[in-house]
């Protein structure tokens, strides 16, 4: 078993993703904050229950020419419009100070998951016994 | 890589609010240009439009300058008989340029601008720290 299959690194993974992913579609957000009848938009948050019900759910390869299949692949993102500001005269529905805010929470929380990763990172090389 | 996009993105968003920078200072140079030739139009003052495009090769709707069209508002007119611009009435046409009305703009682009640049900050900052993980 490769170590980025360890349930949690692939977790992390997962989450890391995602932060990547609302980076861009905020980065979308104030690019286009000055674009008429642009509404801003977010991506869903990820959904724990169902990351739990899939997570332990792997295909089963009874040959070995058959492919690996991985379980949860993309459409795990989805997008978000519900949370709806202020629509200006030109159409445009972005507010700067929202984005801002999200962008500041999105990059605090890569940061903590980075931070999980490197430390998961250290517990298992503590198990090889190399500190 | 997603992050290589996000800046792209802002990239693309400053382009555009340093093009409609242009076009305001262009208005601001030009707010007393009056006509070379006797009754003739001065210059007008030009607006800034902004489209959304969807890059296919980044899968992302970056930010395009649209067309530049001309404000078709009314001249400013002031009698003015011994000005080489005037009409045989005495008038010369002043350009429709406000510029309260540019100024507020200006600061609008570079906020605009300033909040693209916070963007690649924040993104090189999570690139950063995902390059840390390679330190450990």
């Amino acid at each position: 078993m490769p170590i980025s299959d360890i349930p949690i690194l692939t977790m992390l993974r997962t989450r890391m993703q995602w932060h990547q992913e609302r980076q861009r579609v905020l980065a979308e957000n104030v690019a286009n904050a000055d674009t008429p009848n642009y509404r801003a938009r977010d991506l869903a948050a990820p959904d724990f229950g169902h990351a739990l019900r899939t997570a332990s759910f792997n295909l089963s390869r009874t040959d070995a020419g058959h492919f690996a299949g991985n379980g949860a692949a993309d459409s795990q993102f989805a997008e978000d419009s519900h949370h709806r500001y202020e629509v200006r005269p030109r159409g445009n529905a972005v507010s700067h100070e929202d984005e801002m805010l999200k962008l500041a929470g999105n990059q605090m929380d890569y940061d903590a998951v980075t931070s999980l990763y490197t430390h998961s990172l250290a517990l298992i090389k503590t198990a090889f016994g190399k500190s | 890589m997603d992050f290589i996009k996000s800046i792209a993105i802002a990239a693309s968003g400053m382009r555009a609010q340093a093009g409609r920078m242009r076009i305001i200072s262009e208005n601001i140079a030009n707010a007393d240009s009056t006509a070379s030739a006797a009754g003739a139009d001065p210059y007008r003052r030009r607006i800034v439009t902004f489209g959304s495009e969807l890059d296919r090769e980044l899968g992302a709707r970056l930010v395009t300058l649209g067309h530049i069209e001309p404000d078709t508002s009314a001249f400013k007119t002031k009698h003015e008989p011994g000005n080489p611009a005037a009409d045989k009435n005495g008038e010369v046409k002043y350009p429709n340029v406000n510029p309260l009305i540019e100024m507020t703009d200006l600061r609008d682009a570079q906020r605009s601008y300033e909040a693209n640049v916070n963007v690649i900050t924040s993104t090189r900052r999570m690139l950063q720290r995902t390059l840390d993980i390679l330190k450990t």
